[in-house]
């Protein structure tokens, strides 16, 4: 069920991305903060409550009142196109690497032609892209406290509060390798793999936008994985906070580690095509 | 028997790769595959390591079943793919320590000695190494691996004639340290020159199986008949068959020892007789070139 050569040759395969997302994520949030802190809170509150019309809301997630508060200014870098596209291209990059990057590549089959199982070799690789994820998280998380905590916004929130948001990041990375190894496991060209999950996640998005604004479509928004990544919310109030990320990340990692799940079976049945 | 199929058949939608192959590789033998460009070399040797699963048949390795026992298989050959890719980021030792970790079996000692034979600089990364140096790489991961089966496909392809030289007496090394090879190749003169047996594969069937040794007593006589003949005498149809009589020309191919018919031949009206082995090039053009062949047919 694992062998600790795969791990670690995919370790070497992700290095240079893993590396690249701790320094973005590393300086991202001192940034975030500093630039964030450069609006004075008055002028924030002013344009947020009374400029924005209070039907925006609902795209939030959350009423405008808490984002309008320092945690509430520090939990929008959770949702900052630096902090979901870089999560969501890791997930998909990795994802996609576990069969049908390495089918096109020609490499699998040196590989299994060991006596090494393919569970073995589909595990080993999700384990270490998971392991990865909860390392960036950590970086993440890590970087946004000690920014708060030292930052500009020194003393203002507490930043065991952005715990939750971590992890819902996590959960979000998981999710997305996951179904992107689901579908490499089925695929035989990477490009082809990558477009399937970019176009899920476009869709994602716009379901989730149209379950947010339309009354009568609100349904659509469970069609989102994103509906279950809002770590705006997990900043607020933190004895709800856990509860909610618990539900969160019970979607996002429960439908990664079933994706896994699917996918190694699909790997350990299929034929393998020559390299092209 | 180390590798046995019996009826192993692989279709895809519309074609079939292989069509009820039933052969058996001896242990510690040279066996060659032949056949041109798709004939089901390739699909064979892959669906012995369970990276296909057979349409229909089966096929053992060692006592164990190809697909439901592929670990076990796989445990016991090594394998070197037609177009062999490895890690373009790692260097060839870095290649060779990781291979020898996801083998137990696999000495890196050894992997060290093969490359040294094969003259690779194992400092140099993957991706700047020509595609000689990485098919020699491959070469040193795959013949380090003392499994009772080794199966090459192509080994000596992008090549050097001293690489390719080394490479076949690394395969003869193998034979002598009691293990089985399985030698898929293109170059006839190689495989003519390793094998013990040789099977010949052509759209998708195996149609002819070949004793090299059996081979190499073998003659064709070539001639330009100057006179009246009927056909070879019943008493010497056994050792020599005719291949072709056209335009006053006569093939005659004998299959074991040439003295039974120089006696007759100086009794016959020829000229121009000409005499050569046969060689696994003639064998090879009987089932890839003349249309006289029946699908379907086995020989040897």
């Amino acid at each position: 069920m694992f062998d600790a050569a795969i791990w670690r040759k995919t370790w070497g395969d992700q290095r240079g991305l893993v590396l690249a997302l701790v320094a973005l994520w590393t300086g991202f949030p001192w940034l975030y903060i500093w630039l964030s802190a450069q609006i004075p809170m008055s002028a924030f509150q002013d344009v947020l409550l009374r400029a924005i019309p209070q039907d925006w809301q609902r795209l939030s997630g959350v009423p405008f009142s808490e984002v309008a508060t320092h945690a509430g200014r520090v939990a929008l870098a959770f949702v900052d196109p630096v902090v979901v596209l870089a999560a969501t291209v890791f997930g998909i990059t990795r994802g996609s690497d576990a069969v049908s990057g390495q089918l096109e590549r020609g490499t699998l089959e040196m590989i299994l032609a060991q006596p090494v199982s393919r569970t073995a070799v589909f595990v080993s690789q999700a384990l270490a892209t998971v392991a990865a994820a909860a390392v960036l998280a950590a970086v993440l998380c890590g970087a946004a406290a000690s920014a708060v905590a030292l930052g500009p916004w020194a003393g203002k929130v507490d930043p065991v509060r952005l715990v939750p948001a971590a992890a819902n990041v996590f959960g979000l990375m998981v999710c997305m390798a996951g179904l992107s190894a689901l579908v490499s496991a089925a695929d035989s060209y990477r490009w082809r793999t990558i477009g399937i999950m970019c176009g899920f996640y476009v869709f994602s998005i716009l379901a989730k936008l149209v379950g947010r604004l339309s009354g009568t479509l609100g349904w659509c928004g469970y069609l989102s994985v994103l509906n279950a990544y809002e770590p705006q919310r997990l900043v607020g109030d933190p004895a709800t906070a856990w509860r909610l990320l618990a539900a969160y990340d019970g979607v996002l990692l429960g439908l990664g580690l079933a994706a896994y799940v699917a996918g190694c079976r699909i790997f350990a049945r299929r034929d393998l095509p020559a390299p092209l | 028997m180390l590798v046995e199929t019996t009826d192993l058949t692989k279709r895809y939608r519309g074609f079939t790769a292989l069509d009820r192959c039933s052969l058996a590789v001896r242990e510690g033998e040279i066996f060659g595959l032949l056949g041109p460009n798709g004939a089901g070399k390739t699909t064979l040797l892959r669906l012995l390591l369970g990276l296909i699963r057979p349409t229909a048949g089966a096929a053992r390795v060692a006592g164990f079943e190809c697909t439901s026992e592929s670990l076990a298989v796989r445990a016991h050959t090594a394998y070197l793919p037609g177009e062999a890719r490895l890690f373009r980021r790692m260097n060839g030792t870095q290649t060779l320590d990781f291979f020898s970790r996801l083998r137990p079996a696999c000495r890196r000692d050894r992997a060290a000695e093969v490359a040294r034979r094969l003259d690779l600089d194992c400092s140099r990364q993957v991706a700047r190494m020509s595609t000689g140096m990485r098919q020699k790489l491959a070469l040193a991961v795959v013949l380090a691996t003392e499994a009772p089966l080794t199966i090459l496909d192509e080994p000596t392809a992008n090549l050097d004639p001293t690489a390719r030289a080394e490479v076949l007496a690394l395969v003869r090394e193998a034979r002598a340290a009691g293990r089985t090879v399985i030698f898929s190749s293109h170059v006839l003169s190689e495989v003519e020159e390793t094998c013990d047996r040789v099977a010949i594969v052509r759209s998708g069937r195996l149609v002819h199986e070949q004793c090299i040794a059996a081979l190499r007593r073998s003659h064709r006589i070539t001639a330009r008949l100057a006179g009246a003949w009927d056909a070879v005498p019943a008493h010497l149809e056994a050792h020599a068959t005719l291949v072709a009589r056209e335009e006053g020309r006569v093939v005659i191919e004998s299959g074991e020892s040439l003295a039974p018919l120089l006696g007759w031949l100086a009794t016959l009206p020829l000229d121009e007789v000409q005499i050569e082995p046969v060689g696994l090039g003639g064998v090879y053009d009987r089932f890839h070139k003349a249309s006289g062949w029946q699908a379907g047919e086995v020989t040897g």
